[in-house]
């Protein structure tokens, strides 16, 4: 049973189409990470699934049942923007949101200290600083401790520090098997806590699925010597070669048609005569496969 | 409903502008009338004695509470915009919905004001028209003419649908708050009286005139020189037919529009 399934969701603001023909399913135990660059749709796509807006076309469901404020209360969510009461301490606000969700106010010290935050816990919320804001809209998304998060730039406003706090929060929470949903346009975060993503462009799907299928990144092996012009002939006729480019530092990256070990390789180039000062397998990065992706 | 309640409350539990505001909404209820009240005892006496009764003895004291605080619903009216824009302006409408609640628990909750406020006009009217009544009036006690307190009733009530409409269509406090006054206090009067200079009694069925058409003040009102009025009936009805159209165009933003 997908947590969320969504099935051809539009959505136009007056000429512009944010979301076309959106589909795509959530699998529970998922940390799925919506990319895009900005404007791509992702903020849309999670303010429709939390009924903030409207779809013009396509419908979803939400733990394979009709989308309602009984799903939602059951969902934790960081849309956009810290949204709380300026005038309210954090706690008030939380207090708020309890109601709202009908869960017990004894969960909000636990959240607060998860968020930090427990030593301003009685301060208005219009003195917080950014990060302090964001730091209670996790905790908002935290309380009641529910089975799925829907996070949007969970680490938006964060200093360093908070950034990778966060980041290991939603590995935690990945782990004690939570579903997070994650709108993301920073590839590093995605990088390190998703186990799957869908990518948007203007408001189309290009793929969706696990990390792995859906970024093709292929190895390759970054070769250096003493003398990097006879190595790229030597490597240029290693029956397995396919392609190979140079960096600015004068290394060799190339890539084989089929995996190739370091090690048969240092010994193929040894027997040519090369002797290598340089070998590192690596991989393309997510970035790079992101922008090859969005970009075509 | 109830849960609703409580959430309502605690919003608003430590928020000193509207205790302040509220403050000021209900002791201005008895303020004005000590005012009004101290200038129809200074009317000479030979002019008292025409008129035959004082506008704050029973059974008249319903009616000239009624029609004094009908001037003063726009700042239980300016509390509503203040609760309702502050929603907006923090994006906490939007939460709201995302934490749980239907859009409709959302109207309801800013209802829940509106009936409040109006009741607590009511109640606070009734206490006022008791006290100047017994402290002030020479007459026994007469429940005569209560219904016009029923009337204030319903024009607060009125007054606050249409301060909900205007705070949920304009969303930010202060062009809301200009938009409400400047309509209640200078445009509906100006197209009142233009309307009844050049068409006659159709003027009194603007949606706030139809209140005041049913609230004159007690035996001054009836002395101005005006158009020909209709029975109170249409008034009533037009007036219960605007709170039905506002609350109808609010279900319909807060259903149906993007948040």
């Amino acid at each position: 049973m997908p947590i969320l399934s969504l099935q051809n969701i539009s959505k136009k603001y007056g000429p512009v189409q944010a979301l076309s023909q959106v589909s795509f399913d959530v699998p529970p135990g998922s940390v799925f990470g919506i990319l895009g660059p900005n404007g791509s749709g992702k903020t849309t796509l999670l303010s429709i699934v939390t009924d903030v807006l409207s779809a013009d076309e396509g419908s979803f469901t939400l733990f394979d049942q009709q989308p309602s404020a009984k799903q939602r209360r059951n969902i934790g969510t960081l849309l956009e923007t810290p949204n709380f009461y300026h005038y309210l301490s954090a706690y008030r606000n939380l207090q708020v949101v309890a109601g709202i969700k009908q869960r017990s106010e004894e969960d909000i010290p636990r959240v607060l200290e998860l968020a930090g935050l427990t030593a301003r816990q009685h301060s208005a919320f219009k003195t917080y600083s950014l990060g302090m804001k964001q730091r209670l809209a996790i905790a908002s998304a935290l309380l009641g401790d529910p089975d799925v998060l829907i996070l949007d730039e969970p680490s938006n406003g964060l200093d360093p520090v908070g950034i990778s706090e966060v980041r290991t929060l939603v590995k935690q929470l990945a782990q004690a098997g939570k579903t997070i949903i994650m709108a993301s346009h920073l590839l590093d975060e995605v990088e390190k806590v998703c186990t799957h993503v869908a990518i948007l462009r203007k408001g189309k799907l290009l793929l969706s699925g696990p990390v792995n299928a859906v970024i093709t990144r292929d190895d390759f092996l970054e070769v250096g010597s003493a003398d990097n012009k006879a190595l790229k002939g030597v490597i240029e006729k290693h029956p397995a070669f396919l392609q190979l480019s140079v960096t600015p530092e004068g290394l060799l990256q190339v890539i084989f048609k089929e995996p190739v070990d370091p090690a048969a390789l240092n010994n193929w180039c040894s027997q040519q005569g090369i002797w290598l000062s340089h070998l590192q397998v690596r991989r393309k990065s997510l970035e790079t496969a992101f922008l090859e992706l969005t970009n075509n | 409903m109830l849960q609703i309640i409580k959430i309502e409350w605690l919003k608003v539990k430590t928020y000193r502008t509207f205790w302040i505001l509220l403050g000021l909404a209900v002791i201005i209820i008895p303020a004005s009338n000590l005012l009004v009240q101290d200038i129809t005892s200074r009317i000479p006496k030979q002019v008292q004695s025409l008129l035959g009764t004082s506008a704050y003895d029973f059974p008249l004291v319903w009616q000239s509470v009624a029609n004094v605080n009908s001037y003063t619903s726009a700042i239980f009216a300016l509390l509503l915009l203040t609760l309702v824009t502050n929603e907006f302006t923090f994006k906490t409408h939007r939460q709201n919905v995302i934490d749980g609640w239907e859009r409709k628990d959302f109207v309801f909750s800013k209802l829940f004001w509106v009936l409040a406020l109006s009741v607590l006009a009511f109640v606070v009217s009734v206490l006022t028209a008791l006290f100047f009544g017994f402290f002030y009036g020479t007459s026994a006690f007469n429940m005569e003419g209560f219904y016009y307190l029923g009337y204030y009733f319903l024009q607060i009530l009125l007054s606050l649908c249409l301060a909900l409409l205007t705070g949920i269509l304009v969303k930010r406090a202060g062009l809301a708050i200009v938009l409400y006054l400047g309509y209640v206090m200078i445009f509906e009067q100006l197209l009142v009286v233009t309307l009844k200079r050049f068409w006659g009694s159709v003027g009194g069925l603007l949606p706030l005139q139809t209140a005041d058409e049913l609230l004159p003040f007690p035996l001054i009102g009836k002395m101005l020189p005006g158009v020909q009025q209709y029975d109170n009936m249409v008034y009533l009805i037009a007036l219960l037919g605007y709170i039905a159209v506002a609350l109808w165009l609010i279900f319909r933003r807060l259903l149906k529009a993007d948040l």
